[in-house]
């Protein structure tokens, strides 16, 4: 989908108190805009001829914590810096497909547990350094076991079943693992997996904690920063190694790309509209259609991973009978959801991963909306309607509780429809939402006063799925059954040890088919988390499987 | 007076560092006593996929799995040998993220002051001067100017400036417009707690005996205000003016969120966000720092300034009517 770009032009200046009073008006519009009114969003893909040159800047709401690397780089925020200044091994695009980069290829054996990976002979690190098996090596082991005692984290989704790499030659890495791992090169391309120089490794904390000292091999390079306002990069001359799947080689077009922290959201949009910047980062959903009308380019691209949706405490009541999960499952009027709080760039679940993850299936028809199936599934577990309408057996109402996600942001308005809506059937919904410390102390999986944990999180390989349903192999134990449930436990297992995604996807497909009908997870819609308004003269911006803008396949129209 | 006066400065710097020690325990202990810390919050965030173990060994180099005293104790060490420590938030040292936004709030700060301090003293004339019923109406701005929301000011100022008019950008956010129109903002409830000393005594002073001899002499309105009235009204304004740089400090959270400033407020409210212990520490302690000498500049300046107050064994007292006691005008002067 794209919006014809019309740039709007004054051709004759009001008076100052016209202006000052339009000003005013503009401020109690912008109050008043009001979700529903449906327009186009459109893809960042460009039109027309590239062009060399240009600044762009990119207004956004924070710039994350801290810089050293393996602690900093699963934040939506610096990720955006990472993807311009470092490189990784594989790339994955928006529909979750691995394709070469700096690794021009690679091998595995039949059971996935050797990997052999045959790198580019030419890159280069910014600092001149070589970007060659033995600069993977370190980078591999770092983000497998990081360096506590030194103050780094590891990468927290790096696969735990590595024991480690080696340099065969110049240009050829062997890793090993314990067990299957099939996820292991779409691992290489998620967040985490950045490559930094060998001295950046090395380096302590406090010298990894300044971002000019983070030297990686990416089209551009740290020109300036300042902690908590502004990152300026600018781009390298002689970069030469973008992975084919972008359709641009050589050098980046733009010449400077500037992140500055503006904290205030409605000061970022204003920021693209007035020209002051070219793109604002997470601008409120409902807004978008007003901006796309306008002729402001709205980006909403997906990320891999599990859709935004409850996993069920199957130990405390109400959830400990599968029919009141299951009737939680068809009572939840989803497209209200996706109609009342967000626009026509959301798109429904259809399953309880995101449907551009590959090897995810359709499960639609497990999930549509019957409200009068649900009352059945209520009536039939034993809850009958009392005088005020809520249900109650022996004595206790139907209750529940939930915690809006404090990463989410439309997270509150969510919940607040799910409880209307689950107030028709009878079930009288608290809402309790905490800051994101609070939330993070109080708030777990399994937790007996958390009976509807909200799940959103992203990963890059399905394979991710089978490990945490279960407590199996150090799982997180989503929905509380330990591995009281064998069916689950065997799909789970199968899926996250399959060695190839021929074996995979029907285990996954099954899977997903067998959790969404016990009711165990109970999606809601599928998430956007990153959201972008552009200015039209920005054109050819790139998404990868992470919602990224990349900027380095972009241009700016003059 | 001069031993006196040597005696009270004396004691009055050891005081003020007391409070700047306290202040910087105080914070520890209230931090402390919060659950969490940013460490564990970071790595506990589900989407890191931390286990256990990693986390415990993390936990254990920042030093957080050590008693609290234990803690308290190095984190005083080390402040007393002048070393404030490594931010838990950003890894970076905190001394150095002190050093990054300071420029920033010192500017934005001291414009806000300069701006409240005019504003309020214009307001001030203009109320003693103008026909009575206008007069009658300036009096209810400081009210005015003390209940409309300070982002509701900073949000128009940008619009009708920066969008609509073009005038600076809100991605330059340092330039001296953007810095000025931002310390308008700022400024504005500021200048109305001055306002309002100045007025209630400037009318005082105005009823007093001197000034209507002065006027019964034929002089006019104006030079009466000038050589006559401003002075003795001001005197107490140094006071409100010392209170109020803290707030300037410390309270453009709101302002600097708007202008896309970075400065200690918006410092403060990420390291509050994170609970990033030792940045809160020096935030404060400085703070202390500032309010601890301003205030010591205040009271070592009112003996020099104003021959009736006294030093009485290091406490000063006053000895003329409450209304116009330049030494403790925050208790005796009454809003409007």
């Amino acid at each position: 989908m794209t919006t014809t770009p019309t740039t709007r032009r004054r051709t004759r200046r009001p008076s100052l108190l016209r202006r000052a009073l339009g000003a005013t008006a503009g401020v109690v519009a912008t109050a008043m805009v009001v979700s529903g009114c449906a327009a186009g969003g459109a893809s960042g893909s460009g039109s027309g001829t590239p062009q060399e040159g240009g600044d762009l800047t990119f207004v956004i709401d924070s710039l994350g914590d801290t810089w050293i690397p393996n602690n900093s780089a699963i934040s939506s925020f610096q990720g955006h810096v990472w993807g311009h200044v470092t490189d990784k091994l594989v790339y994955v695009d928006e529909e979750g497909a691995v394709s070469p980069w700096v690794a021009q290829s690679w091998e595995q054996n039949e059971t996935a547990t050797e990997f052999t990976l045959h790198l580019r002979d030419d890159v280069t690190f910014s600092d001149g350094s070589p970007l060659d098996a033995e600069a993977v090596v370190a980078n591999l082991d770092i983000w497998s076991a990081g360096d506590p005692e030194r103050g780094i984290n590891p990468i927290g989704l790096f696969p735990k079943t590595y024991t480690g790499a080696v340099a065969v030659d110049a240009t050829t890495v062997s890793v090993s693992f314990d067990a299957p791992t099939l996820g292991f090169i779409p691992t290489l391309g998620y967040h985490g997996s950045i490559l930094l120089s060998p001295a950046t490794i090395a380096a302590p904390a406090d010298e990894q904690a300044d971002l000019a000292n983070d030297i990686g091999s990416g089209p551009y390079v740290v020109e300036s920063w300042k902690e908590g306002d502004n990152v300026v990069l600018k781009k390298r001359d002689d970069y030469d190694w973008a992975p084919e799947a972008l359709d641009h080689s050589g050098p980046a077009r733009i010449d400077t790309i500037t992140y500055k922290v503006v904290a205030e959201p409605s000061v970022r949009t204003s920021a693209v509209q007035s020209n002051q910047a070219d793109v604002a980062y997470n601008p409120s959903p409902q807004e978008l259609p007003v901006f796309a009308e306008q002729g402001f380019t709205v980006a909403a691209p997906r990320y891999l991973g599990f859709v935004n949706g409850y996993a069920l405490n199957t130990q405390v009541p109400p959830f400990d009978d599968v029919r009141v999960r299951q009737a939680l499952q068809v009572g939840i009027d989803r497209e209200e959801i996706l109609s009342t709080v967000y626009t026509e760039d959301w798109l429904p679940a259809e399953s309880f991963i995101q449907s551009n993850v590959p090897g995810a299936t359709d499960h639609s028809d497990q999930l549509a909306y019957d409200e009068d199936a649900a009352n059945a599934l209520l009536d039939e577990a034993g809850w009958v309607r009392g005088a005020d309408d809520l249900r109650t057996k022996g004595g206790e109402t139907l209750s529940l509780t939930l915690h809006p996600n404090p990463y989410l942001a439309t997270s509150s308005a969510v919940d607040e429809l799910v409880a209307q809506q689950l107030r028709r059937l009878g079930v009288d919904v608290d809402i309790q939402a905490f800051d994101v410390v609070t939330y993070g102390e109080r708030v777990a999986f399994g937790s007996p006063s958390v009976p509807a944990y909200e799940v959103t999180r992203s990963f890059v390989d399905a394979g991710t799925v089978g490990g945490v349903l279960t407590d199996a192999d150090n799982g997180e134990d989503w929905f509380n059954l330990g591995q009281s449930d064998t069916r689950l436990v065997e799909l789970a297992t199968a899926v996250a040890g399959a060695s190839s995604t021929e074996e995979r996807d029907p285990l996954l497909d099954e899977l997903q088919g067998y959790v969404l009908e016990q009711g165990y997870f109970v999606p809601l819609t599928q998430i956007v988390q990153r959201l972008y308004v552009q200015s039209p003269r920005v054109q050819g911006v790139s998404y990868n499987g992470l919602a990224y803008a990349n900027f380095y396949t972009a241009w700016i129209e003059e | 007076m001069s031993s006196d006066y040597a005696r009270y400065a004396v004691r009055r710097v050891l005081q003020a560092a007391v409070v700047v020690l306290l202040a910087y325990v105080f914070t520890f202990v209230v931090i402390s006593v919060l659950p969490g810390d940013p460490v564990s919050n970071t790595l506990r965030n589900p989407e890191n996929g931390f286990t256990e173990d990693e986390i415990t060994r993390i936990i254990a180099y920042y030093g957080l799995d050590q008693p609290v005293y234990v803690q308290l104790w190095e984190s005083l060490t080390r402040f007393l040998s002048g070393d404030l420590g490594v931010s838990l938030r950003s890894n970076l040292p905190v001394s150095q993220m002190l050093g990054d936004v300071l420029p920033s709030t010192l500017r934005l700060a001291g414009t806000a002051l300069v701006v409240a301090v005019v504003l309020a003293f214009a307001l001030a004339f203009a109320v003693q001067y103008l026909p009575p019923r206008l007069g009658q109406v300036l009096r209810s701005f400081p009210s005015l100017f003390l209940s409309v929301p300070n982002f509701i000011v900073g949000l128009l100022l940008l619009q009708v400036f920066s969008f609509q008019l073009g005038l600076f950008r809100v991605i330059d956010s340092e330039t001296p417009l953007a810095t000025f129109v931002a310390a308008v903002a700022l400024g504005i409830p500021v200048s109305a707690q001055i306002a309002e000393v100045l007025i209630a005594n400037l009318d005082h002073e105005s009823r007093q005996e001197y000034a209507a001899v002065a006027r019964s002499r034929g002089l006019g309105r104006v030079r009466l205000f000038w050589k006559h009235l401003l002075k003795p009204s001001s005197l107490p304004v140094v006071t409100v003016i010392a209170l109020t740089v803290g707030e300037l400090l410390g309270g453009s959270l709101i302002t600097e969120a708007i202008f896309g400033r970075a400065g200690v407020g918006s410092l403060v409210q990420r390291s509050v966000s994170t609970q990033d212990l030792p940045v809160l520490q020096a935030v404060v302690a400085l703070a202390a720092v500032v309010f601890v000498v301003v205030n010591l500049l205040a009271d070592l300046l009112y003996p020099l300034l104003d021959p009736r107050v006294r030093l009485d064994g290091g406490r000063r007292t006053g000895s003329t009517t409450p209304t116009t006691d330049p030494v403790r005008p925050q208790r005796e002067v009454v809003a409007p």
